[in-house]
């Protein structure tokens, strides 16, 4: 395998479709099983998180080569929060050599939110370096010490943007930058004001960016009114508008999560209107048996 | 300076119990302007001492007694009589003060009674914050005087990361974002476009990680 | 914190007696709040004054030393919020007395045995009710239990 599904689908100019994964707390591989059952066949890839939150959970790159037992391409997430460069070049090459094709280069959240909160933090190095490191390791076959390796790891490398984060205005800079480094795909954070999201897409189109990375707006349907209170306040980087919130609230609990689905649709429609946007990233955290369903009323299946 | 916070008293006093003849021994410069272990601090943790073994019915005559500061030979040495008579010591320096006093009287137990956290300034009154880490390569130049290994929480050259909302760091709503201040100050020099700079990954061999450092100045040895 | 600025109106000025024990009370003041601490009229304490030219004076290790030489309770006498004749001193007096209260709780002392308290200028009764409040307190922790 060569080149996976994702960056076929993305260089062929087509709408692109991923979803999310998170492995378990233990060992347990059938709760990999049974999320990428319901996944196979809706979308082009699964990214599957690396201690998502400092929670620690099976390690990434194992999950992904279950994924990848089961027909199933993997994006190999993999933040620079708990290991060294040394470890991370590591990884990128054992990865690539168990068949899998892409990463997503993440800083990772802070080890304090987690479920080990006592633990020392690496960051050797961010996310900015490992796909600088993950493209020369590609394309000119080095590690970071220069040494020519014995096959490359041939990845498509990505990275995620949040339109939503504070400073507004750095944000289209920050990507630029990451385009330059390397990054061939972009997974935005869930995006809910559409209004900011069109905001840095125009930006991002007046740079040319959109031209040099496949941009995929990031969607995750709402389950409750409680759920949009709690991302909206508690979750950093994460904004609601009020309207979507009111949304949530007017309607009775047993329609709550109907309504959240029809939001998300309705946002996937937009996101498909928007030129420079390449596809969307679908994270139904424990709620991955709605995908299929919303892939298929958003008219996205047969992939 | 270096800044440190005082152990909790139960916990020194913990520490202490098993001696009947302390010396406390202060540190006139770090730990005095952090009000965490100069004269005053030594004489206020002394009478609480006391007060806190009479209470228990318990004999324990404490010494008081504060060198300028415990990070030089020149200055510990004035100590030694009162080390000597008494069983042990209960430092309020800083790290370094506390082990140096442990290797000039190896006889002597010498324990802390300071939290060593940070070097950092005094923001305004009342405030101190982190503001190095002593990473040995400094490049605040790039960063327009502002760092991102000490006041970034991840460390990034390359920032800011997703968490940062409204110049606040996602770990403490009361942490400015560095990032956030460098960009500021960038774009208050016209230099945003500076930022669109990669900043190559850290040599870590500077810092600690690198192993502990010494700094030898030739011609102070014969 | 607050009740510690205000004395309560509701205690009597009449002087209060505890059977079991002579209470050992020193007064840290400045004097500008109270001329001298013999004016107060409670007999049933034994107090002692010591005099301030401003509330800032006050000293966390003076506070505690007095406990060591005895005491059963330490009050400190500051002018009222707004009337310091230095502007502050009676801010960081507070703000002193606040912390060594807190130390008196860790080390078992019971921060109760340390108040402060705003007195008008020179009103006599704000001082005795200030002493008769500090011996109601004394009926609940009894004798300093590190003299």
């Amino acid at each position: 395998m060569n080149s996976g599904k994702l960056q076929e689908v993305l260089s062929q100019g087509k709408f692109a479709v991923t979803a999310e994964c998170g492995p378990p707390r233990g060992a347990n591989t059938e709760v990999i099983h049974k999320k990428g059952t319901l996944l196979k066949g809706y979308v082009d890839a699964v990214n599957v998180t690396d201690n998502q939150t400092a929670i620690v959970r099976m390690s990434s790159i194992a999950a992904c080569t279950h994924l990848i037992q089961m027909g199933i391409e993997p994006v190999m997430q993999m933040v620079t929060r708990d290991r060294n460069r040394i470890a991370l070049q590591s990884d990128i090459m054992g990865a690539y050599s168990l068949g899998i094709r892409n990463i997503l280069c993440l800083s990772g959240d802070h080890q304090t939110f987690g479920s080990q909160p006592e633990a020392m933090n690496v960051w050797d190095i961010d996310c900015m370096h490992l796909i600088h490191t993950v493209k020369n390791m590609r394309d000119e076959g080095k590690d970071m010490s220069e040494f020519e390796l014995d096959v490359a790891p041939k990845m498509f490398i990505g990275a995620a943007e949040n339109p939503f984060a504070d400073p507004f205005e750095f944000r289209v800079l920050r990507l630029a930058k990451k385009v330059a480094a390397g990054a061939d795909f972009i997974q935005t954070q869930c995006i809910y004001d559409m209004a900011r999201f069109k905001e840095w897409v125009r930006l991002a189109r007046e740079q040319g960016l959109t031209e040099k990375v496949h941009i995929l707006g990031g969607v995750t349907p709402l389950k409750s009114a409680r759920m949009a209170k709690y991302m909206a306040t508690r979750v950093a980087g994460i904004t609601i508008p009020e309207a979507i919130i009111k949304r949530m609230e007017a309607v009775p609990k047993e329609k709550a999560t109907a309504e959240g689905i029809k939001i998300c649709l309705e946002t996937i429609q937009e996101i498909r209107e928007i030129k420079g946007v390449h596809g969307i990233h679908i994270m139904a955290i424990e709620w991955e048996d709605k995908v299929p369903e919303i892939i298929k009323a958003a008219g996205l299946y047969p992939r | 300076m270096i800044v440190g916070e005082q152990k909790p008293i139960a916990e020194i006093k913990d520490k202490v119990s098993s001696y009947s003849r302390l010396l406390i021994l202060g540190c006139g410069t770090c730990v005095k302007t952090c009000f965490a272990g100069g004269e005053d601090e030594v004489a206020i943790m002394a009478s609480a001492l006391r007060l806190a073994f009479q209470k228990d019915g318990r004999k324990i005559k404490i010494e008081e007694l504060t060198v300028e500061r415990q990070c030089e030979d020149e200055f510990i040495k004035e100590a030694a009589t009162a080390i000597a008579r008494n069983d042990a010591v209960l430092s309020l320096a800083c790290g370094a003060g506390v082990q140096m006093i442990a290797s000039r009287f190896t006889r002597s137990p010498v324990l802390p009674g300071v939290n060593t956290t940070f070097i950092g300034v005094l923001e305004k009154q009342g405030l101190f914050a982190e503001k190095c880490m002593g990473c040995g390569n400094c490049i605040l130049d790039t960063f327009v005087g502002i760092c991102p290994i000490s006041r970034c929480s991840k460390k990034l050259l390359n920032g800011p990361c997703g968490g940062s909302q409204n110049g606040k760091c996602e770990v403490n709503s009361e942490t400015d974002c560095a990032w956030q201040l460098i960009i500021d100050r960038s774009k208050s020099f016209g230099q945003m476009d500076k930022l669109i700079t990669y900043v190559p990954p850290k040599d870590w061999r500077t810092s600690q990680a690198g192993g502990p450092r010494k700094l030898v100045i030739e011609d102070h040895v014969i | 914190m607050v009740e510690n600025f205000k004395v309560v109106s509701s205690i009597t000025p009449e002087p209060v007696k505890i059977e079991q024990f002579k209470p050992k009370i020193t007064v840290f003041h400045c004097f500008n709040a109270i001329n001298s601490i013999a004016d107060s009229d409670n007999v049933y304490c034994d107090i002692k004054g010591i005099k301030m030219p401003c509330s800032s004076i006050t000293r966390e290790v003076f506070l505690l030393r007095a406990f060591e030489a005895g005491a059963d309770a330490v009050v400190v006498m500051v002018c009222p919020e707004g009337s310091c004749r230095y502007i502050e001193g009676n801010i960081w007096a507070g703000k002193r007395v606040a912390r060594m209260k807190k130390l008196l709780d860790e080390i078992g002392l019971d921060g109760r045995r340390l108040n402060i308290f705003f007195i008008p200028q020179r009103d006599q009764t704000a001082l005795n009710r200030a002493i008769n409040q500090t011996m109601d307190n004394l009926v609940t922790l009894g004798p300093n239990p590190a003299a």
